[in-house]
């Protein structure tokens, strides 16, 4: 590892904190600026007297200065205390942890769709003649064109519903029946992308088709298919690796759409329904952990364009 | 005093308001079909099962539930599991259950003989120490279930198996309420040991009703088993597994499709996919659930009666049951709904009243007129509040809308996110800047008084919801003699009394009856499909045909 790659790791983990900061102050602050009262929530199943309300608010530190609220937050946060969910009353730890292994499989399963039709589609239209271009084209307008619940609909009316090829709901149990059961869903979060990542490799490796570097390959004579690994597609790569980072940690907030259409108890429909309720721990945890999620895919994706391309890591200056 | 879904707003149980919420539906655009039903085919349950069944799926309309505690929400998943002192048949009689007997045995004392069989899942068996231990915890002041209690001065455990409840005034809506969830029998044992964590997916509950709890995995499902040792013979379902599907359409392709066995509560927009079903029918049951809007405060128009009065004859009932119900309902003239009190002594007197009143009707000169003799300055609009999501409420408020347009009345809708709704039952300041609240509510045990009480006493007297203000002597002494008279017939006629006297003064103004509505697949049967769903054991019978 050299020491460009030691740089961008070490200024990462400081950005890392300081956006954890920054996210948790916001996030604090905007779950408590929504209209609606938290008591409302904690008063679950009880018919609240103002004595009891006063009580409720005393023992959550609701009437607390923000500051201190948030600085009691924090601390649990930071002790391992993720909180007590106000609507279920357990540990927001425990509503997490049975969701997080459905909403993680299903992002790196719509990743995956993506990867290989985005990104696959998008070097066949660069490569294939106008025909295969026009073609991509053709299909990643449409692509881009499709909310995801509508596809949605579209895939249970035609592989649950007339097909009977996949189940039209539920997450499944084991590994491969969850992979099932979350085709569908993995497929209607990934057309929008596929149809997004196609276009940008299409554009960066046509953009590296003309460059000089590639026709000198040629000219020497080095074979095709290695001119295209290692000259093209290489330096076409960090292009593509810059959006991966933003979209798969996008595909966390956005799987709140699939889980809902089919009926997946995952993080994305805890965070709408906890946010719904007023369900202030558990709205500010599964926040924070989007966020960290999303700053570490970012990282992690830089972090690997730096490997690729080691110039990208050398700090600019303004002159 | 019946807790009514209302109440369970107040209890922060939001989602309960707005159960036929899931319908935020993508499924209506196809043609549906509206027709009416004729009322005489409504069935209160499905004949008993004789086949066994491994394993049954069962959909949660309402969504997850905060928590199984019978006292915090209203699942339909607890009746199975928690029984109540006495039990409700699906007409709506009350009957015994773990409860040999509950009579009084003089005007202000009631006794409660237990059966000597039943035991928790646990195998210990249930003592009268479980049962006070179980109403005590009700009759707390911040119970839901607090109403049903106002009257009681001691409970005390008088023979292992017997509980005597002393009274300050004899209440003639005691027995009713505890064969609702304010006569939940848990386990003081368990309930003790676990403390906070009761009901929770951590902490479970311990009951004696004839599914047990076994595993509650939060955001998937909660599965349940055959209780072998249930005193009223073990069910036929090994395992009966529950799952959160509210929305609509996910639930109508799951159902279509075979994925789950049934529910309760299927969106009325799915009548036709349900109907054409070739796999499941959908079934039509009696219930106590209406629609209605009431006045939210004591200064604003809508407290006018006249105003509430107007807003009534300008809204077509018909075409409401249409559009909101796709027919799958029928119009109420007044709050308190007919299969209240249909398996009730005194059924007849209610039911002769009832048909006296008069009813619904569109009359949209009257309506103006009586907006010009209320004098109300018509430039101010008035706001109707609903829960966001509630497709049915959305549909409602617009009709509302409309209906004040026709006779001069600006409304404006209010969609609130659901804890910033459930505010508007416990905070006054909530309630300042709305002039009404729409709503769906539903009683969960026989009784007439539960919406009268809350509707139209004094605060201080149990009306929780009586926030126009309303005040009539007459009306007080007649809800307060008909509570306190034990002799069915003398206190129907209390009630009636008061009725004709309130009725006219629409403190509520009703909508429709909606119906019970249950989707299963062939093959199965034995289920409840009344309203009586809310409070027994509906899948004690289930299983195959």
């Amino acid at each position: 590892m050299n020491a460009g790659v030691v740089r961008t790791l070490a200024g990462k983990l400081g950005e890392l904190a300081l956006t954890l900061f920054l996210a948790s102050v916001v996030i604090f602050s905007a779950v408590l600026l929504t209209p609606g009262d938290p008591v409302a929530a904690l008063a679950g199943g009880i018919r609240p007297t103002p004595e009891l309300i006063e009580a409720i608010r005393a023992q959550h530190h609701l009437d607390d200065p923000v500051w201190q609220q948030y600085l009691h937050w924090v601390g649990g946060v930071l002790t391992g205390d993720l909180g007590t969910s106000f609507v279920y009353k357990t540990d927001v730890a425990a509503l997490i942890a049975p969701r997080i292994g459905v909403t993680v499989l299903l992002v790196v399963y719509t990743a995956v769709l993506i990867a290989i039709f985005g990104i696959g589609s998008g070097v066949l239209a660069a490569t294939r003649g106008p025909k295969a271009d026009r073609a991509v084209l053709i299909g990643t307008s449409i692509g881009m064109a499709m909310p995801t619940f509508v596809v949605a609909i579209l895939l249970i009316w035609v592989f649950a519903r007339v097909l009977g090829w996949f189940p039209v709901y539920g997450a499944g149990d084991g590994f491969a029946d969850m992979a099932y059961h979350l085709t569908l869903p993995a497929i209607s979060l990934a057309v929008l992308y596929i149809a997004f990542f196609s276009r940008i490799t299409r554009g960066a490796v046509v953009g590296q088709l003309h460059s000089e570097h590639v026709d000198t390959a040629r000219v020497r004579g080095i074979p095709r298919s290695q001119v295209f690994r290692r000259h093209v597609f290489l330096n076409a790569s960090p292009q593509i690796l810059a959006v991966s980072g933003v979209t798969v940690a996008g595909l966390f907030a956005t799987s709140a759409i699939a889980e809902q259409a089919f009926g997946i108890g995952g993080l994305g429909s805890l965070l709408t329904e906890a946010a719904a309720r007023k369900d202030l721990p558990v709205v500010q945890v599964i926040s924070l952990l989007l966020v960290v999620v999303f700053v570490v895919l970012n990282a992690v994706a830089d972090i690997a364009i730096a490997v690729i391309d080691p110039d990208s890591a050398k700090p600019r200056r303004n002159a | 005093m019946r807790t009514t879904r209302i109440t369970a707003a107040v209890a922060g149980a939001v989602a309960a308001l707005v159960f036929l919420s899931g319908c935020t539906g993508r499924d209506d655009t196809s043609p549906v079909t509206s027709q009416p039903v004729d009322s005489s085919k409504l069935v209160s349950s499905l004949p008993a099962a004789t086949g066994e069944v491994d394993e049954v799926t069962w959909a949660l309309v309402e969504g997850e539930p905060s928590t199984l505690d019978p006292a915090g929400d209203y699942s339909l998943a607890i009746p199975n599991l928690c029984e109540n002192l006495l039990q409700i048949s699906p007409d709506f009689g009350v009957g015994p259950g773990v409860a040999t007997s509950a009579e009084w045995a003089d005007p202000v004392t009631f006794v409660i003989d237990l059966r000597d069989d039943v035991t928790f899942w646990d195998g210990t068996p249930l003592t009268a120490e479980d049962v006070a231990f179980s109403l005590e915890r009700n009759r707390v002041e911040t119970s839901a279930w607090f109403p049903a209690f106002v009257l009681v001065d001691t409970i005390e455990v008088t023979d292992d198996l017997q509980v005597t409840v002393h009274f300050t005034a004899p209440d003639s809506t005691f027995r009713d309420a505890i064969a609702g969830a304010a006569g939940a029998v848990l386990s003081k044992a368990f309930v003790e040991q676990e403390g906070d964590a009761f009901g929770t997916a951590s902490g479970g509950v311990m009951c004696t009703g004839p599914y047990v709890f076994d595993e509650w995995t939060p955001g998937s499902e909660i599965v349940t088993s055959a209780n072998p040792d249930y005193w009223g013979g073990a069910p036929l379902v090994g395992t009966l597994t529950y799952e959160f599907i509210t929305d609509g359409a996910t639930l109508a392709n799951a159902l279509l499709a075979g994925e789950v066995d049934g529910a309760f509560n299927v969106p009325p927009a799915s009548r036709d996919n349900f109907a054409s079903s070739d796999s499941g029918r959908l079934v039509l049951g009696p219930s106590t659930a209406s629609y209605s809007f009431g006045p939210t405060n004591s200064t604003g128009a809508a407290a006018d009666p006249r105003i509430r009065q107007a807003l009534s004859l300008a809204i077509d009932r018909e075409q409401f049951i249409t559009t909101v119900l796709h027919g799958l309902g029928e119009p109420q003239s007044t709050f308190t709904p007919p299969f209240a009190w249909a398996g009730m002594d005194a059924a007849d007197q209610y039911t002769d009243a009832y048909e006296a009143l008069a009813a619904p009707e569109l009359d949209l000169e009257q309506a103006k007129q009586l907006v010009e003799e209320s004098g109300v300055d018509t430039s101010k609009p008035l706001v109707v509040a609903i829960p966001a999501g509630a497709k049915e409420l959305s549909q409602t408020a617009a009709i509302i809308q409309s209906a004040g347009a026709q006779i001069g009345l600006t409304i404006e809708i209010d969609e609130r996110q659901p804890t910033d709704f459930s505010q508007i039952f416990f905070d006054p300041a909530a309630r300042e800047s709305i002039d009404f609240v729409a709503t769906v509510g539903y009683l969960d045990a026989p009784g007439v008084l539960g919406y009268a009480q809350q509707f139209l006493l004094p605060a201080e007297l149990g009306g929780f919801f009586n926030w126009s203000g309303y005040a009539n002597d007459e009306v007080t002494a007649d809800l307060q003699t008909a509570r306190t008279t034990l002799d069915p017939a003398a206190s129907a006629d209390a009630f009636i009394a008061a009725q004709e006297i309130f009725a006219p003064d629409q403190l509520q103004v009703t909508l429709a009856s909606a119906y019970q509505t249950t989707f299963l697949q062939n093959g199965l049967t034995g289920v409840t499909t009344s309203v009586a769903v809310y409070s027994s054991p509906w899948a004690l019978h289930l299983g195959s045909e």
